[in-house]
């Protein structure tokens, strides 16, 4: 959850019904995936969680925020093109379990209708 | 296991399944038994809600995320009574002379494909919506396009009573786009052809296929009770869409006399951009996809197409996190969104494979022109958004998060091709084709131009699988009108193909 906060801060502010929504959608989404896949990303959390300290001499969980997001930049650009398409998974999965969510559509203003004919104004 | 007996199998019940089910439901009214076997659901009316999550899960493979093996594109494509046509926007372009001209196969012909398409416009009631209909977003485009002197054209699209729910890709709520669920399935089962549901084919032979049908949990039960079932049939439709009819086949054995079964796959990679206005405009409420601009289709091998996503696929799509990510999804009332489709090639090492367990790999990697492309489509989209009135503009390969109005003359020098990088980049494709192409002899192809497997005279292939290259534009009426053939020619030879 510590990663998730980083990738989009507004989880920070979830109620405890708006997390575990989170991580239904999350887990959902992980158990369609193949056993395989389910590894790759347990592995890769614990490498985002352990290769700060390396560098900073922390795990993720114990660094500031500017570290955190420089962490995590670092895994987005980085050259190692497995390490950059988890980190792309790993972001998906995030904002799936935060976006997905219809309790977080008024946050962004985003208001479907089965009838949106009202709605198609010109501005 | 069970065994039962048809004339005619189809697997699939989407745009080329649902279309062969209709033009062969004249057979079944002469007495022939007709079965669509289809791997996904039938949802009731309302069963669709419209919430992201759930209705990705139950109407696509992978929740539409299907990734392909180095995992640097996605691909969504529909698992569902009417497949695709269930949750594609509806937009119905004929393919173009000159694409017919690359596809180069003998037999099919630009004027006979023009004639099937258009057979299939009236049928489902293609038109173009009236201009009080269009959103901003739509409008914007159109506005852009004209200002930069690019060309654009509107799109005729499938609706019948449309109600602006814009959420077309979900499922329609209201049931106006008509898809194959709409029209070719129920006038199929109304002249006898039965459609079954929940219905997974799993191995395909010359006069039989063996299928397991198996409740997903939603939806409507299946006319057949689950369990395994060995269905045996004169002549079978393939019509699984092209991952999962190359699959079908390969795991079937068929690549052991057809080299290229499976591969020329193209998907025509896409992306989506987004411009924000410094006020909120209309895009969540109205059709989605209204204008396409083929301005640089011949010259640098993109189309741009209006789009509207929900909240996930927009923020994927973003490139970035934390709070400069939070602060353009914040923004979602004032986004403008453009889809891009890049034209890809087709290269023999893009391709469908199976596993050991049989399931679909799809190896293909988007070549230096395809980047080149991408590239490209971001500099034109963002040069569209900003003549659009967008105040600032995410490009994936942008230089920075935002590339802000003032700095709307740099776009080219901001948007770095060295910045197009797979896997960092999100990019999908909905349009999948090839895989069991249309051609001469079983060496070079999988069929012959009536997608008549070579040497398998009872065997058919009726999907965008047949395209032996990309179509260069939204392919479903292609698909229906290539179906249209294979349906005909089973027709025209059901005296011999049916005999007992």
């Amino acid at each position: 959850m510590v990663v998730a906060e980083s990738v989009t801060p507004e989880i920070v502010s979830l109620d405890s019904g708006g997390r575990a929504r989170m991580a239904a959608i999350i887990d959902a989404a992980l158990m369609d995936r193949d056993a395989i896949t389910r590894t790759q990303f347990g592995t890769f959390l614990t490498v985002i969680r352990l290769a700060p300290v390396l560098r900073f001499g922390r795990a993720f969980d114990r660094l500031d925020g500017d570290r955190k997001n420089a962490v995590l930049r670092w895994f987005q650009d980085c050259p190692v093109s497995i390490l950059r398409k988890g980190f792309w998974g790993l972001k998906v999965l995030v904002f799936m379990g935060y976006y997905g969510q219809e309790e977080t559509w008024s946050e962004i203003g985003y208001a479907p209708d089965f009838d949106g004919r009202a709605g198609v104004r010109h501005a | 296991m069970r065994e039962l007996d048809y004339d005619v199998v189809i697997i699939g019940s989407g745009a080329g399944g649902g279309a062969v089910a209709k033009e062969l439901a004249p057979l079944a009214a002469a007495g022939k038994r007709i079965a669509v076997l289809e791997w996904g659901p039938k949802l009731a009316d309302d069963a669709f809600t419209g919430r992201e999550v759930e209705m990705a899960r139950q109407l696509y493979f992978d929740s539409g995320g299907v990734l392909t093996k180095d995992r640097t594109l996605t691909m969504a494509y529909g698992r569902a009574y009417g497949g695709s046509t269930v949750v594609y926007t509806g937009t119905s372009l004929t393919i173009p002379e000159d694409v017919v001209k690359r596809w180069d196969v003998p037999g099919i012909e630009y004027n006979d494909l023009q004639r099937r398409s258009a057979k299939y416009i009236e049928e489902n009631n293609v038109h173009k919506l009236e201009e009080s209909e269009l959103n901003d977003n739509n409008r914007l485009f159109l506005e852009g396009c004209i200002k930069l002197g690019y060309r654009a054209q509107q799109f005729p699209i499938n609706v019948k009573g449309c109600r602006s729910s814009s959420l077309c890709n979900l499922g329609c709520p209201n049931g106006a786009k008509q898809g194959t669920h709409r029209v070719q399935l129920p006038a199929a089962e109304a002249a006898g052809v039965e459609v079954i549901t929940n219905c997974r084919v799993t191995r395909v032979g010359e006069r039989s296929c063996d299928a397991v049908v198996a409740d997903p949990g939603f939806g409507l039960p299946s006319s057949w009770e689950s369990g395994e079932v060995r269905v045996n049939a004169k002549v079978i439709v393939v019509c699984g869409g092209a991952i999962n009819s190359a699959a079908l086949l390969l795991r079937s054995g068929y690549g052991d006399r057809l080299p290229t079964l499976g591969r020329y796959l193209t998907l025509h990679p896409a992306l989506i951009l987004v411009g924000e206005h410094p006020h909120e405009i209309s895009n969540f409420h109205g059709h989605p996809k209204s204008f396409y601009c083929d301005e640089f289709w011949e010259s640098e091998k993109f189309l741009l197409e209006t789009c509207m996503y929900f909240p996930f696929i927009t923020s994927k799509n973003l490139i970035g996190f934390g709070a400069e990510h939070s602060k353009l999804m914040r923004a979602f009332g004032r986004l403008q969104m453009i889809l891009v489709l890049a034209v890809d090639p087709a290269l023999e090492s893009n391709r469908v494979l199976v596993d050991r367990d049989g399931e679909p790999v799809i190896d293909y990697t988007m070549g230096p022109s395809v980047l080149d492309s991408l590239h490209r489509s971001m500099v034109a989209s963002a040069k569209i958004f900003f003549a659009a009135g967008a105040h600032r503009v995410h490009a994936p390969a942008g230089a920075s998060f935002f590339i802000e109005r003032k700095d709307a003359d740099r776009v080219e020098e901001l948007i770095p091709r060295s910045n197009v990088i797979p896997g960092k980049i999100s990019v999908a494709s909905a349009h999948i084709m090839g895989g069991c192409g249309m051609g001469r002899e079983a060496s070079d192809s999988v069929t012959d131009s009536w997608g008549r497997v070579h040497g398998s005279p009872g065997l058919y292939v009726g999907d965008s699988g047949l395209f032996p290259r990309a179509s260069e534009i939204n392919p479903y009426v292609t698909v229906m009108a290539l179906a249209d053939r294979v349906a005909e020619h089973i027709r025209d030879n059901a005296g011999e193909l049916l005999a007992p």
